[in-house]
């Protein structure tokens, strides 16, 4: 009878897990508020955090799923600057801005599904193929650009992007559709479920009829498919596209994820954690120009944030 | 003949069970002494008090005329034991002679530094490598090794570390004739160099062919110590078994002979040649068993009647229709369930709860794409895992609760929930008591006999023979990847089924003659 003892009574773990980073964020706000009320309250300020916030969400959000099945997408970064670059070619050179963003998309989604496979061809843990194609990507940027920035897009595509509806920016829009599309999969869909098993037993997954090389390819393509819209998000942010753009995105990404109660060994996790683990680093960064903090400290505060919250991830789903 | 080392009334206890009742057991330099016993009969664990991994709750061990209540690791080895276990410990990415005296290297001084000394280590290794057999350059990668040479490296392990009792635990578990053959004659030199030599195995005729002396143990306890010289291999399968069984879960007067065939695999070949035809017939309200030594093919031949690992060729047949099974996903669509070996690696999902655990497998087997069309239905989940809640008994507080947190018997249960819920046709069940207490294994019995009667395909891989005789209608035995046997119920004792395995095909001849010089 020890399995009853325990009856309806939430475990420090699992009030972690549904309100640890929404804590995170209230006590970062509230320091904010105190230090600086005069910014703080403003809409202004709400609609900046958001717009800075947006492209590192999309990463986010595909890597969480990468992440998820206790695999990891080092690729991101390049995935966005070439998925981007592409499609500021295509507008520069007159394609419509429609289909070039589409395309641009389907980009980063064959970007993910190369990932997918290779990762499946050779067995290899993720990590090892990613952070080849990492720098594969990279350079089939800078080869595709001559290395130097493409501008010069359509008006209609930059105003777009610039475009906020009541002080909330477009791109935080997309980010959040994304994440609405996303959650949708993981809390309703089979496949969703699936990709929960596979991260959180691989061998029950095969003994339970889960195609394990399948999801593991739409696994990586989900996280492609986001890299490429966080490109053409960045492209309209900042009108050009970089062939050094995005890098080191892959970081922030993971941090987002991970602060957002991703677990790193798989299987665990909320898309909507995410969505706010990508916030807090916005809110961060925000909140640190805002104090004045230098760039260089930043990276500081940054790394120390990655660290502290995996740890805590750890020690809790060590204490039961 | 010199006593090496004597143990003195061991008792060991583990929470719950006595693993050791009062054994006494010796070992006398220049002699071959078997330890006999079926799974579980508590060799291993007297074997690690000796070496010192666990300690006795009461006895007394004496080494070279010292008396220690218990011996540390340590102890151990500056008594000169040495255990060869049947997971080889050699350092893949050292080379041989850096195994051969890894904790005590030979070092020499340059002024006031000690280093390895490489040159004494060489020559000294290849004195060991030629007593043991082992015809290489002791600088070779032990990775390039093959397994047997590998166990030969364990053993000049045990004589550079100048050990005088050397324990040997189914040293030829992994290994072909030839390669037995061999490391037979090692063993047989090492006696008459005056090493002490406990060896542990299942295999009989090996036994009476390297033995001096057998003792016996079961379920702890003590059942005899003879010379081999005195006795045949069917006396030594009469002292290894003989228990009684408690309760018995089939039916009285139960004839197969006319029901329906169910389930039926025929010629199943493996590439690896751990299964070779296989053929077997499961029909209506039986409960089919497969018997064996461990790494005698069972669970591979399950591993691809499900699907998780290739067959090269063999039909599998049910209800009549030959189905396609190529993974275990086409398994599950043809009503195939596997309950495996491992609970916590391939058995249920820790991140999960019950219900998720439970309707994972309606999902999948519901759904279209190979498994990743279709929309979750958060009140069938509930009702599916209610509903096996109820039906199994799983004590939780409820559905939602981690199955992680739960008992083993229960996991099992949560296990099962899964594939009853996808409404499994045939359920294949791997060691389905491992680890989980006596109350919860007649549990699990019982269910498997519902099943059966409710008209399930039930097939049980077991280690346990007891186990295969209380709940099987037929049993079915293995060696060396082939059914040699089948016993109806009626016909099966431990003693036939304990022959059949140890007697494979290829080699019945060979035993036979040796019991006949008898």
């Amino acid at each position: 009878m020890t399995e009853i003892k325990n009856k309806n009574k939430l475990t420090f773990s699992q009030v972690w897990q549904r309100f640890g980073t929404l804590c995170i964020m209230i006590i970062l706000l509230a320091v904010l508020a105190i230090l600086r009320p005069a910014y703080f309250f403003k809409p202004e300020t709400i609609s900046q955090i958001l717009s800075q916030s947006a492209v590192n969400i999309l990463i986010a959000l595909g890597e969480f799923f990468a992440i998820l099945i206790a695999g990891i997408d080092l690729s991101v970064g390049s995935v966005v600057a070439l998925s981007g670059l592409i499609t500021a070619k295509l507008m520069v050179s007159g394609v419509a801005p429609v289909f070039a963003v589409l395309l641009g998309i389907l980009i980063g989604a064959v970007l993910g599904l190369i990932n997918g496979i290779l990762v499946n061809a050779t067995g290899l843990h993720p990590f090892i193929i990613t952070l080849g194609t990492q720098a594969i990507y990279r350079g089939i940027t800078l080869i595709t650009s001559n290395s130097s920035a493409v501008f010069g897009f359509p008006v209609g595509f930059t105003k777009f992007m610039a475009q906020r509806v009541i002080y909330i920016p477009v791109v935080a829009i997309i980010a959040f559709l994304v994440a609405v599309i996303l959650s949708f999969l993981t809390n309703k869909t089979k496949l969703g479920r699936n990709i929960y098993a596979l991260g959180g037993n691989r061998e029950s997954a095969w003994y339970s009829g889960i195609n394990i090389k399948l999801h593991t390819l739409i696994v990586f393509m989900i996280s492609g498919i986001c890299a490429g819209i966080a490109g053409v998000v960045l492209l309209g942010r900042v009108g050009s596209a970089e062939p050094a753009a995005a890098t080191g995105f892959e970081t922030y990404a993971i941090a987002a994820a991970i602060i957002g109660g991703t677990s790193f060994f798989g299987g665990k996790g909320k898309v909507f954690g995410v969505v706010m683990g990508g916030l807090i680093i916005g809110v961060i960064n925000f909140g640190m120009n805002l104090l004045s903090v230098a760039s260089t400290m930043q990276q500081v505060v940054m790394g120390a944030l990655i660290i502290g919250s995996v740890a805590l991830d750890r020690f809790v789903s060590n204490k039961k | 003949m010199q006593t090496l080392a004597q143990m003195k009334n061991i008792r060991k206890e583990f929470p719950g069970v006595t693993a050791l009742n009062g054994i006494s057991f010796d070992i006398r330099a220049g002699e071959v002494h078997v330890l006999l016993g079926e799974n579980g009969a508590g060799k291993s664990t007297l074997m690690k008090i000796l070496s010192g991994v666990h300690k006795p709750t009461s006895g007394e061990i004496i080494i070279n005329g010292k008396s220690f209540s218990r011996l540390t690791p340590q102890d151990s080895y500056k008594q000169g034991i040495s255990v060869i276990y049947q997971e080889l410990s050699v350092i893949n990415s050292l080379s041989i002679q850096e195994n051969l005296f890894i904790g005590h290297l030979p070092v020499k001084k340059i002024g006031p530094i000690k280093i390895v000394d490489y040159k004494t280590m060489n020559q000294q290794a290849k004195q060991i490598l030629q007593t043991v057999g082992l015809y290489r350059d002791p600088k070779t990668l032990v990775e390039a090794l093959s397994i047997p040479e590998k166990q030969q490296v364990e053993i000049a392990k045990a004589l550079a570390a100048q050990s005088s009792i050397i324990i040997m635990d189914e040293p030829t578990a992994s290994l072909t004739n030839a390669e037995v053959d061999y490391l037979l004659s090692i063993v047989k030199r090492l006696k008459k160099s005056g090493k002490g030599i406990v060896y542990i195995s299942h295999k009989l005729s090996e036994i009476m062919a390297i033995g001096d002396r057998v003792s016996v143990l079961k379920d702890g306890g003590f059942v005899g110590t003879k010379k081999i010289g005195e006795v045949t291999q069917d006396d030594l399968v009469t002292m290894m078994v003989g228990r009684q069984i408690a309760k018995n879960y089939q039916h009285e007067n139960a004839d197969f002979k006319n029901a329906p065939v169910i389930f039926e695999v025929k010629k199943l070949t493996r590439k690896d040649g751990k299964v070779r035809n296989v053929s077997f017939k499961l029909r209506k309200g039986e409960i089919l068993g497969f018997s064996g030594l461990v790494g005698a093919g069972r669970s591979e031949m399950m591993s691809s009647v499900f699907g998780a690992e290739p067959k090269e060729t063999g039909e599998i047949i049910i209800g009549g229709k030959t189905v396609n099974i190529n993974s275990p996903y086409t398994a599950i669509k043809n009503g195939i369930a596997m309950v495996t070996e491992n609970r916590r690696e391939s058995g249920f999902f820790g991140n999960f709860d019950i219900k998720k655990n439970i309707s994972l497998l309606p999902y999948i087997k519901t759904s279209s794409l190979g498994g990743i069309g279709g929309f979750l239905n958060k009140s069938a989940e509930e009702k599916w895992s209610e509903e096996q809640r109820k039906s199994l008994n799983i004590k939780c507080y409820s559905v939602n609760q981690l199955v992680s947190e739960l008992s083993g018997g229960n996991q099992q249960k949560a296990i099962l929930g899964k594939w009853l819920a996808a409404d499994s046709k045939i359920i294949i069940f791997d060691e389905p008591t491992k680890g989980i207490d006596v109350g919860s294994k007649s549990e699990i019995y019982t269910l498997m006999r519902r099943l059966a009667d409710e008209g399930k395909g039930v097939l049980v891989v077991s280690s346990e023979l007891t186990e295969l005789l209380a709940v099987c209608d037929t049993v079915a035995v293995f060696c060396e990847g082939e059914i040699t046997e089948i016993f109806s119920r009626n016909e099966a004792t431990e003693e036939k089924i304990i022959l059949a395995s140890t007697r494979s095909k290829k080699t019945k001849g060979a035993t036979q003659n040796d019991r006949n010089q008898k």
